[in-house]
């Protein structure tokens, strides 16, 4: 595959049950259609028996999957993601992280891994300059996952070694487990931590010394350079850098964004001692970047009141899920309740509002204090909070009910209509009241509600502007046809992001990523075909979900976000979700009865085959 | 009584509606910095025109046309050409989108002009409150 330029060429596969593994060239056509992360991770996925698949049993595959844009010059282009049906949610499945890790596998040879069966014992893989190796994982269970990271890179004698493990909370498959890599960074969402605990996977460490093949260096660097200008003058990414994605608090605050007590209120006055800004001027010791990334969104902070002198985070998803979700102002509690989660390798928004429900069915009277292992169980308790995390990491006592996250706790008390969840998996902390755009990309996308999958706060705050391509930021309280249909078209815009993949605070205009994936690929590319790949991407994972019993009726927001509240900055707003899902549907030529893509559609995105499992 | 935009008689009318608005006073307790608002030239506005607003824990301490943009020190610049100025005031842009978008352009110490969202709202509002009349009109 030497001519596949952009491209490792490679992908490994790795059979765990039958401790072998081989390696395949990557396909250029399918390379082509989805390009790599999730995208061809999905193309992947697709082939197998994808009704038939337990989230826990050896036949869920583990894609592993990086882009033509990563470990490249390309800005904020660090990423790896990490895919497989959810053993939370029961459907598609996916997460990316930062930091190097992506990178590094690039480096080592291959762009992407899949992982199929499970070991018989505790594993984990070792890939160093194309070797690849099963290696005994005893000593390292019940490590935290930066133990694991260290005792990996001593075991290797290389601390330049990336390592993506789990901690206590994947080996005993919390149901949300994250895989953390690079001292805290973290593939949080939908159990793909679980997924690997449930493959008796502990780590996988990655080493290589090999460059990606660029098709037009001189071109891509001329581009690229011209992307870290745009970069440097866009306000946007200058107040990530100083404050971290912790920055958007007080925005988020006025905007009614950031949820409060599990989603109940609409104001509260401890927002403004969580304030990012805060954070940076008492807490802050640096920022950190993943691999050539002049944003730097990474935060490395202190809480002393917890003996803790660096750790990683928090940011801002992880401030309102372990902090105003939960009406905890302390904001070193905070920190130190986001480290713990890192620790174990918990996905902090379903930690936080798992928890949040709990502190609810309490205050309602459904979870009494025997059920809660003689806890009290409040809003406002940061004791509480890290005891929680605690038990929630090794499925101790009342741990191992909200281990199962929100839906199954809410389920467990009869009570479904109180979950905070979309397709099972827990809400993020931007209120589709604040930002209607945001209830179509809940309500529609492939991993349930998920922010990273059509950011429409980022769009009509003005952050994300692509009007060449429809995306235009506009009123955030409108529920019109029209704001679906931009919502349906940053959906696909994203899912190509998360192909490339690109970070989403990288935000040039679309014909400069048209340009630096030419150069990189060779390929021929315009930004109208960037977007057909990411319409592609998503309509291949809603067939993928349609296996998983996904239809219209699951596209739906949980009653919680359909009740105004009375104060603060949603203004009594609820968002009319059928409206904007009408012009959602007919933006991506998917059924508005059945929610199915339509077969022109799928014809015209190419999808006749890659939709159907072999 | 309408107030030209821009003009001196603009600008202290909205000095008096800040120092009348509670929801100001409150978002604002904090802060100290003062604001030239540079009005720049287009097809609505032939010339440039810099309005000072003194901003101070919550109350305004007062608003001026000035002749230059440093006749007096502040602490923040924002410069728009006057038909994105008219979008503002008349509620059709957000600022803060408007500002992300770079329609307009923020020179200041940006951590701590994110720590007063609210504040910016409200002078916003403020702004949509006074009388005015517009060049042409």
């Amino acid at each position: 595959m030497a001519n596949l330029h952009g491209y490792a060429g490679r992908i490994l596969y790795v059979d765990l049950g039958a401790e072998t593994a081989h390696e395949e060239p990557i396909d250029g056509e399918l390379a082509e259609a989805f390009l790599g992360g999730s995208g061809l991770a999905a193309a992947l996925i697709a082939r197998t028996r994808l009704s038939e698949i337990d989230p826990l049993g050896p036949e869920n595959p583990l894609v592993l999957m990086t882009g033509p844009l990563v470990g490249t010059e390309m800005p904020s282009a660090g990423r790896l993601s990490l895919c497989a049906l959810s053993p939370l949610t029961g459907i598609w499945g996916e997460s990316n992280t930062g930091g190097f890790l992506g990178p590094e596998l690039r480096f080592s040879g291959y762009d992407g891994i899949v992982v199929t069966g499970r070991a018989s014992e505790p594993v984990w893989l070792s890939i160093v300059d194309g070797n690849v190796e099963l290696r005994d994982a005893e000593s390292l269970m019940g490590l935290d996952t930066y133990e694991t990271q260290e005792a990996i890179r001593q075991e290797l004698g290389d601390d330049k070694t990336r390592v993506g493990c789990i901690g206590r909370a994947g080996e005993h498959l919390v149901r949300y487990a994250a895989v953390m890599n690079d001292h805290g960074r973290a593939a949080g969402r939908t159990g793909m931590g679980t997924v690997m605990g449930a493959k008796h996977l502990k780590a996988i460490a990655v080493r290589g010394r090999e460059t990606v093949p660029i098709a037009d260096l001189q071109g891509f660097a001329r581009i690229t350079a011209a992307v870290r200008e745009h970069s440097r003058e866009e306000i946007a990414t200058q107040a990530i850098r100083m404050a971290g994605t912790a920055g958007y608090v007080d925005m988020a605050t006025m905007y009614g964004d950031l949820p409060f007590r599990h989603f109940r209120t609409g104001e509260w006055d401890g927002a403004d001692r969580l304030s990012g800004v805060r954070m940076t001027e008492e807490y802050l010791l640096r920022g950190r970047a993943c691999h050539r990334c002049p944003i730097a969104c990474g935060r490395e902070t202190r809480a002393p009141v917890y003996g803790l002198d660096r750790v990683d985070g928090p940011e801002y998803e992880t401030l309102g899920a372990l902090g105003s979700l939960l009406a905890i102002d302390d904001l070193e509690a905070v920190i130190a309740a986001g480290h713990l989660c890192n620790r174990h390798g918990l996905d902090t928004i379903s930690t936080g509002v798992t928890i949040a429900l709990a502190c609810e069915l309490a205050e309602r009277g459904i979870l009494n204090r025997a059920t809660a292992d003689g806890l009290t169980l409040r809003f406002g308790d940061a004791v509480l909070l890290h005891g929680l995390i605690e038990k929630i990491a090794v499925r101790e006592g009342i741990g191992d009910l909200l281990a199962d996250g929100s839906a199954a706790l809410a389920d467990h008390f009869g009570v479904p209509e109180l979950a905070a969840t979309v397709k099972r998996l827990e809400m993020p902390m931007h209120d589709p009241r604040a930002f209607g755009g945001m209830a179509v990309t809940y309500a529609l996308s492939p991993r349930g509600a998920c922010h990273m999958q059509g950011d429409m706060y980022s769009v009509d705050t003005g952050q994300v502007a692509l009007e060449e391509l429809g995306i235009a930021p506009g009123d955030r309280f409108d529920a019109s046809e029209g704001k679906g249909r931009i919502a349906a078209r940053q959906m696909a815009w994203r899912s190509l992001y998360n192909a490339m993949i690109l970070c989403q605070f990288q935000n040039p205009p679309a014909e400069r990523i048209a340009e630096a994936l030419g150069a990189a690929t060779g390929w021929d590319l315009a930004p109208a075909d960037l977007m057909t790949i990411g319409h592609r991407i998503l309509t291949l994972k809603r067939t993928i979900n349609a296996h998983r019993g996904v239809d219209a009726s699951s596209d739906a927001l949980p009653p919680t976000f359909l009740s105004p509240l009375e104060a603060g900055g949603t203004l009594g707003n609820v968002p009319d979700v059928d409206r904007l899902l009408a012009g959602a549907y007919g933006e991506l030529g998917w059924n508005p009865r059945t929610g199915q893509p339509e077969n022109p559609t799928l014809a015209r995105l190419g999808l006749g085959r890659a939709a159907e499992p072999e | 009584m309408s107030f030209r935009f821009p003009s001196n008689e603009w600008i202290v009318e909205l000095s008096r509606l800040l120092n009348e608005s509670p929801s100001y006073e409150s978002s604002a307790k904090d802060w100290e910095g003062d604001f030239v608002f540079v009005v720049e030239p287009d097809d609505g506005f032939a010339e440039t025109a810099y309005l000072y607003l003194g901003l101070r824990h919550g109350k305004s301490t007062g608003g001026a046309l000035l002749a230059a943009p440093d006749e007096r020190p502040t602490e923040y610049r924002i410069s728009a050409p006057f038909g994105v100025w008219r979008k503002v005031i008349e509620g059709e842009l957000d600022p803060i989108q408007g500002m992300m978008m770079r329609k307009l352009k923020l020179d200041g110490n940006l951590m701590k002009i994110m720590r007063y969202p609210k504040a910016a709202k409200e002078i916003v509002s403020c702004c949509a409150d006074v009388p005015t009349m517009w060049p042409g009109n």
